[in-house]
């Protein structure tokens, strides 16, 4: 057979890998094949963050909305109701910011639902 | 300004107090739990101390509904064999009244290194009286 030598391949497949566990603990970033262990571990809670992001965030603002309702004596059900009835379809992300900064811009909107 | 809104560090602290006597010992547990992580305001976020100290008073006085007087145990064990000891309601009432707050309040309270922070920023008094008088809290009994 012809000599063939096996040059960079596998320096470069690991050098990604590598790449990918800057900042990890130890030998987890520096020998390669530990940190291949930990950067699969890594892409893996990064994919199921990403949706578990989408819920917590949604939680906050919940939160977020029913403590801005205290005052007014409502309840974020009684509130979202009445918002779906009077047809404003802000969602709650901005329900929670405008709580927050605009104190002003949510008394408002509770008057229109109620 | 997209972004969900997140508050710098709180350093002011906010005292409250409360009258204990002739209160539920759950529904005013989960009250006082709420308020101590501040969810009663809008810039609450899950992993800040809003820095909320309450003071609980005339603890000796909380009740519970129907047989729970009697019948409600209290269980701990030592960790030697034998060890496990019960009480009734009533029983540690008699002897350590502040107990039965705390106990109801940590468990509601969530579990991690700020849950044990905020149960900190608790005091029951069995008492009428409390040593925090400089702090002026603010009265929210009937809650």
């Amino acid at each position: 057979m012809i000599r063939v030598k096996r040059g960079n391949v596998a320096r470069k497949r690991r050098k990604n890998i590598l790449k990918l566990a800057k900042g990890f603990r130890g030998s987890h970033s520096s020998l390669f094949r530990t940190a291949k262990q930990q950067v699969l571990k890594s892409l893996r809670y990064s994919y199921v963050g990403r949706k578990n992001k989408k819920r917590d965030y949604r939680r906050l603002w919940i939160v977020r909305i029913n403590a801005a309702l205290i005052p007014f004596g409502l309840t974020y059900s009684q509130f979202i109701c009445g918002l779906k009835k009077s047809h404003i379809g802000l969602n709650r992300k901005m329900l929670g910011q405008i709580a927050v900064v605009d104190n002003n811009a949510f008394e408002q909107l509770i008057n229109i639902t109620k | 300004m997209n972004d969900t809104y997140i508050p710098n560090k709180n350093t002011s602290k906010k005292w409250y107090l409360i009258d204990a006597s002739d209160q539920t010992l759950g529904r005013l547990s989960t009250k006082i739990a709420s308020i101590l992580q501040g969810k009663n305001n809008i810039d609450y976020t899950p992993f800040l101390n809003t820095q909320s100290y309450i003071i609980i008073i005339n603890a000796q006085s909380i009740t519970v509904t129907g047989q729970k007087k009697y019948k409600k145990l209290y269980k701990r064990h030592s960790g030697q064999p034998g060890g496990l000891k019960i009480e009734t309601f009533e029983q540690l009432n008699q002897r350590m009244p502040n107990k039965i707050i705390e106990k109801a309040v940590k468990g509601m309270l969530p579990k991690g290194p700020l849950g044990r922070k905020l149960f900190t920023q608790l005091k029951v008094y069995a008492n009428n009286n409390h040593p925090h008088e400089a702090q002026q809290p603010e009265d929210i009994t009937l809650k």
